[in-house]
C-alpha cells in the first residue's frame, strides 16, 4: 500500500504545479499505463499519443484526485483507459476482432490467476468465476481490449442483444459479489 | 442524466467498462462535474474493475515520450496558477446539458463541417464547439452557460491562444489569438490544415500571445477533432 500512498502524495504535489512530481509519477507508472493503452490500441504511435494526452490530463486534474475515493493507480488507469477508448472511437475502433493477439480463450480462469496477486484482485477473480465463460470473456474483452458491444458480439459469435444483456447482468453480479 | 438509480449505476458501470458509444460516453463525462452521485458511482466502478488492468501486459513506452509530454506542459518550472477563481461563475448551478444545447443553437446550420469537437475545460465542462470546414477553415463558438458568466471570458492582461497538434507531431502550432469578446470566431485559413484526430487546445498567454511559439500558460480547454457525423 505504500506505493499507493507515495503515488497519492506525488499527485498532491502535481496539483500544486510540481513538474518533478509528474515526472516521478511517469517514472513509476508509464510502463504499466503504456501497456494498458497498447492492449486497447495495439499501435505504439497511437498509444504514445494517448499517453501524452493522458499525462496532460493528470497534470490538469491532479487536484481532483481524492485518495479517500480509491487508489491512485486506479485513478491513473482510468484516465489512460478513457483517453485510449476515445482514440479508439475516433478512429472507428478498427480493431480486428480476429487479431491473434486477442488470443483464443485468452481469459480462461488460469489467466485470471494473474489477478490474484493482490487481495482486491483475488476477490474480483472469485467473483468473475461465478459468471458463465462467455459473459466473463465479453466483460474482459471490453475492459482490457476496448472492444465495443458489436465487436464483442462478433468475437463471441453471439447476437448483439444477447451480448448487451450478458454484460449488464454480469456487471450486476460482480457488484453484488464484491459488496 | 435521468432514470432510476439502478439505471444510472449501470450507466456508470458501462462508462467505466468502455462499452458506451462516443456520444453517451461524452455525456457521462460532462455530467460528472455537476452530478456527485454519478461521479461516486463512476469512482466505485473504477475501483471495482481496476484490478483487471493487470491483465494488460506492461510495455515500456518510447524513450523520448517523457520529453514530448514535458514539452507540452505550460511554461517554465513555476507553480501553476490556481484556476478555481476562473470557474466560480461557471461552477455554480450551470447546467451542462443546457450549456451544450445553447452552444449548438449558436452555430448556424448552413454548412456541414468536416470535423468537429467540443473543447472542454480541465473539469470536463464544455466551453467551445470547434468545427473545421471542408476548405480547411476553423470556426469556434463559445458555449454559453445557462447561468452565470461565460467561462470563456479572458482575464485582464492575458489573451487566449488557439493551438493545433496533429497526430504524431511533438509541438503544437499557433492557429490564432482569440478576441477578448467571446462569441463566434472564424479562422478561414489557419496555419495548420485540420485533419482527423488533430488536438485543439486553448492556452492562457501574456498579451500579444506566447513569446516562445509554444504554449506557456495553462491549457484552459482542449479537444480532439473527429469526423463530423453524416447529416
Amino acid at each position: 500500500m505504500s506505493e499507493q500512498a507515495d503515488l497519492a502524495g506525488l499527485l498532491a504535489s502535481v496539483a500544486t504545479g510540481d513538474r518533478n512530481a509528474l515526472k516521478a509519477v511517469y517514472a513509476r507508472q508509464s510502463t504499466r499505463l503504456f501497456g494498458i493503452a497498447m492492449a486497447i490500441l495495439r499501435d505504439r504511435a497511437a498509444a504514445s499519443d494517448v499517453l501524452q494526452d493522458a499525462f496532460l490530463k493528470v497534470w490538469q486534474r491532479a487536484g481532483q484526485f481524492d485518495p479517500t475515493r480509491g487508489p491512485a493507480e486506479a485513478w491513473l488507469g482510468q484516465i489512460v483507459r478513457n483517453t485510449a477508448l476515445d482514440a479508439a472511437r475516433a478512429r472507428g475502433r478498427e480493431v480486428l476482432t480476429d487479431d491473434p493477439s486477442l488470443g483464443d480463450g485468452a481469459f480462461e480462469p488460469s489467466v485470471l490467476d494473474d489477478l490474484a496477486e493482490a487481495e482486491d484482485g483475488a476477490r474480483l477473480r472469485d467473483c468473475l468465476a461465478r459468471l458463465d465463460a462467455k459473459p466473463r470473456e465479453g466483460i474482459l474483452l471490453a475492459f482490457v481490449h476496448g472492444l465495443s458491444h458489436p465487436e464483442v458480439a462478433e468475437r463471441l459469435a453471439t447476437p448483439l442483444g444477447t451480448v448487451k444483456s450478458w454484460i449488464r447482468r454480469g456487471l450486476l453480479t460482480l457488484r453484488e459479489c464484491l459488496s | 442524466m435521468s432514470g432510476t438509480a439502478e439505471d444510472r449505476d449501470l450507466l456508470a458501470a458501462e462508462y467505466v467498462l468502455g462499452t458506451l458509444d462516443a456520444r453517451a460516453s461524452a455525456a457521462v463525462e460532462a455530467a460528472l462535474a455537476t452530478d456527485p452521485a454519478l461521479a461516486a458511482s463512476v469512482a466505485a466502478w473504477t475501483n471495482r474493475l481496476a484490478p483487471l488492468t493487470r491483465l494488460a501486459p506492461p510495455e515500456a513506452p518510447p524513450p523520448d515520450l517523457w520529453d514530448r509530454i514535458e514539452a507540452r506542459l505550460p511554461g517554465a518550472a513555476r507553480p501553476a496558477p490556481r484556476r478555481s477563481w476562473f470557474w466560480q461563475g461557471w461552477a455554480i448551478g450551470a447546467s451542462l446539458a443546457a450549456a451544450v444545447f445553447a452552444g449548438l443553437a449558436f452555430i448556424p446550420r448552413a454548412e456541414k463541417p468536416a470535423y468537429m469537437t467540443v473543447l472542454v475545460s480541465d473539469r470536463a465542462a464544455p466551453a467551445w464547439i470547434a468545427q473545421a470546414d471542408r476548405t480547411g477553415g476553423i470556426t469556434l463558438a463559445a458555449v454559453r452557460p445557462a447561468f452565470g458568466e461565460p467561462q470563456s471570458a479572458t482575464p485582464d492582461g492575458r489573451v487566449m491562444q488557439l493551438w493545433g497538434l496533429r497526430p504524431g507531431e511533438t509541438a503544437p502550432t499557433s492557429l490564432a489569438l482569440l478576441p477578448r469578446t467571446p462569441g463566434r470566431i472564424s479562422i478561414p485559413a489557419p496555419a495548420l490544415r485540420p485533419v482527423n484526430n488533430m488536438l485543439i487546445e486553448i492556452s492562457l498567454e501574456p498579451e500579444g500571445g506566447s513569446p516562445t511559439g509554444r504554449p506557456t500558460g495553462p491549457i484552459l480547454f482542449y479537444g480532439r477533432l473527429i469526423e463530423a457525423p453524416p447529416n
